[in-house]
């Protein structure tokens, strides 16, 4: 019993950590720019597909895909963002709309990608990343899990000096502070948060790199819950704050794989259950500072 | 003969013509110009590749019975053309449940084809039979859509899942195996054949040392494993979909774990597909329950043969061998074809009654057709098979179970590395 406890634990821990990765783009997106990207998932499964592309026509480690991930969401999101956000920004009800706008969205790039890679699942070869087994504690777990953590880490800390050590970083923050204020300082916001939702894009293609390997696989159709299950870990962790979302992820996955251990059926319920309790207890979410007011 | 006489001879013969005119042109003019099917099929979504392979199946043999004229209606004395028509609800119960609404309150369809697999039938089965429509129930094959009050289902092409793992229950006692580990999908499709592979072996005394139920969609398997490995099972049984098979034995390829025997369903459907997703290395000694076309029916009744099937599924230009799903979508419409030729009206009960007229002496390439009382399909009974490596590379599907169908010996325990 104790085994599969500290296994659950760890691998909770992992997997939470992934999933910090998942969900912070779409943090970030929202706490700069008060849109709500139901097209997420969506960008989530293109970085996977985007890793089984290198890997099956180039034969390139899916590790290529982090980087590609970079591009593509550079290459998307440039021209997507100044065609939707300062639209959206201009309506009344800018979240309303983004709602329904990114919805739409999520539609066709699914249609896309089932139409450029079939409606099938796709997996990555199980010993790219590595074919050993590493333990800590005792509780060994797939290289592909340490690779994911480890990445995911380094890229939510990596947004964390971002926001936190440099000016863009300041002028990000100063947005998701007061966008008006930001405004009338000076801030060229439109740039600021451009640079903002490619960066929230580029993570979560990023994230779909290790899609196949702690989901299984990756498919056309997973967009929806990967978003669903976003929103859940961010209101968890905190919105606008990377390390919150971080925590977040970290809550969701030991709750996750406890409930998958000792009562597996009832696994799926973690994040909502997790999201109503927090929502109706601490609004802020467990580490936020103030009380949110979206 | 009187005059009087031949008059009423006369007047007679020229009603009864009159009657027989009347009748006929009453049959010509109530005749429809087509034969509608509805149907759902999967565009997206966990059930697409299934669904999609189920569709193209039905339209094979809708275009092929097409190419003759239509099918033959008895009720119409005519032939005539087949029309489908198919809505994709996204391997959605909620989309679904809107769309089969639509074709038998909207479409009027003349028959109404289930989409793929027990979750996306299970919507409709109420709805059908609220209606007094006939479902068609082409792969849905959970044991609990079948009961003595609804005369409004009728099974077509799989058998239900109920039967499905008594050949596996059987093949495991056989084996000498007494600690089986089960992980199931919380489906009427998984958790049926769940509870029948759990009763089977009760009878033989054994009791799963891991026995438990996982969400639908779940697709992380790795903590999962870890504690199933932890009972030292002798075989490890994982019933799920087409989804979760490829997470589990994908998870279960990097686990580094391993166990004497592992049995899925969907290898036995979608090997090449499998192949490909999965991996060989992951299929490599693994169980499932290989299906038609991979395991053969020469001698049938009605239809095509697998080998005329394989063939002229290939002439019809498609790029990828066929599957189950493919015979099962076929098979379907072949039967239809035969009810449509033989009741003599086109009340959906008296196309179930002539159906059921079927069972035990018809035969398809998804094997002998067998209804019980509650229309659930109890003939096409699915073997064990496991797929052993071969010097090639190749992995080749061999039948372990029931002996009177195997081509060759389990490897028991599977080589671990």
């Amino acid at each position: 019993m104790t085994a599969l406890l500290e296994y659950a634990i760890v691998g909770g821990l992992l997997y939470g950590i992934f999933f910090g990765l998942v969900a912070v783009g779409l943090n970030l997106i929202f706490g700069v720019m008060r849109i709500i990207n139901l097209a997420h998932g969506e960008f989530v499964v293109l970085g996977g597909f985007g890793a089984y592309w290198l890997t099956s026509a180039f034969g390139l480690n899916p590790l290529w895909g982090v980087p590609l991930a970079a591009l593509g969401a550079v290459v998307i999101g440039f021209p997507l963002y100044y065609a939707i956000v300062p639209r959206l920004q201009r309506s009344r009800d800018p979240e309303m709309l983004s709602f329904i706008l990114f919805f739409g969205l999520a539609q066709v790039i699914e249609a896309l990608v089932t139409l450029g890679f079939g409606p099938d699942q796709r997996t990555l070869p199980s010993d790219a990343l590595g074919s050993g087994s590493p333990s800590v504690f005792g509780q060994a777990f797939p290289e592909s899990w340490w690779w994911a953590a480890g990445i995911s880490v380094v890229a939510i800390v990596g947004l964390w000096l971002y926001l936190t050590r440099t000016r863009l970083g300041f002028a990000t923050r100063a947005i998701m502070a007061n966008r008006d204020e930001a405004l009338a300082t000076g801030i060229s916001v439109d740039r600021v948060s451009s640079i903002a939702f490619i960066i929230g894009l580029a993570l979560a293609g990023a994230a779909g790199v290790f899609v196949p390997y702690l989901q299984g696989s990756v498919a056309p159709g997973i967009g929806n819950d990967l978003t669903t299950t976003s929103f859940a870990i961010l209101i968890i962790g905190s919105l606008g704050n990377p390390i919150g979302t971080l925590l977040g992820g970290l809550v969701f996955g030991v709750g996750s794989m406890l409930m998958q251990t000792f009562y597996a059926s009832w696994s799926n319920l973690v994040p909502y259950v997790l999201l109503v309790a927090i929502v109706l207890i601490r609004p802020q979410g467990l580490f936020g500072k103030s009380v949110r007011h979206a | 003969m009187t005059f009087k006489g031949s008059r009423l001879t006369a007047a007679s013969a020229a009603f009864a013509l009159a009657a027989a005119i009347g009748t006929t042109g009453a049959s010509a003019q109530t005749a429809p110009s087509v034969i509608k099917i509805g149907t759902l099929y999967a565009g997206s979504g966990e059930f697409a590749v299934s669904s999609q392979a189920q569709y193209d199946g039905l339209k094979f043999w809708a275009k092929k019975v097409n190419k003759d004229g239509g099918v033959f209606v008895k009720a119409y004395n005519k032939k005539i053309p087949v029309k489908i028509v198919a809505y994709d609800d996204q391997s959605s119960t909620s989309t679904a449940t809107t769309l089969y609404n639509q074709l038998i309150t909207q479409d009027h369809v003349d028959l109404l084809v289930a989409d793929f697999g027990s979750v996306l039938t299970s919507v409709a089965v109420p709805l059908a039979k609220e209606h007094n429509q006939l479902l068609v129930d082409v792969t849905g094959s959970s044991a609990g859509f079948f009961s003595n009050d609804n005369k409004y289902l009728v099974d077509l092409s799989i058998p239900s899942s109920g039967v499905w793992p008594i050949p596996l229950a059987k093949h495991l006692i056989k084996q000498g195996v007494k600690k089986v580990a089960i992980v199931y999908g919380s489906n009427d499709f998984d958790s049926s054949q769940a509870d029948t592979l759990k009763s089977e072996l009760k009878k033989a005394g054994i009791t799963p040392v891991y026995d438990h139920a996982v969400p639908t969609n779940e697709t992380n398997y790795t903590v999962l494993l870890h504690a199933a490995a932890a009972t030292k099972p002798q075989a490890m049984v994982e019933l799920g979909y087409m989804s979760n098979d490829v997470a589990f034995l994908k998870s279960l390829k990097s686990s580094g774990l391993h166990f004497p025997m592992v049995f899925t369903i969907f290898p036995g459907q979608f090997k090449a597909l499998m192949e490909k997703n999965a991996g060989k290395d992951a299929l490599a000694y693994t169980y499932s329950y290989p299906a038609p076309p991979m395991i053969k029916y020469e001698q049938v009744s009605l239809g095509l043969n697998t080998d005329q099937f394989i063939k002229a599924w290939e002439a019809d230009g498609h790029k990828s061998a066929p599957n189950f799903v493919n015979t099962a979508g076929y098979s379907t419409g072949i039967l239809l074809a035969k009810a449509l030729s033989t009741a003599p009206d086109m009340k959906q009960l008296t196309i179930r009654s002539t159906l059921e007229g079927f069972s035990g002496n018809t035969s398809t390439l998804v094997g002998p057709f067998a209804l019980s009382q509650t229309g659930a399909q109890m003939g096409e009974r699915l073997p064990v098979a496991q797929f052993q490596p071969q010097k090639d590379g190749s992995l080749k599907t061999v039948v372990v179970y029931p002996d009177a169908m195997a081509t060759g010996k389990a490897i028991y325990p599977a080589p671990q590395g």
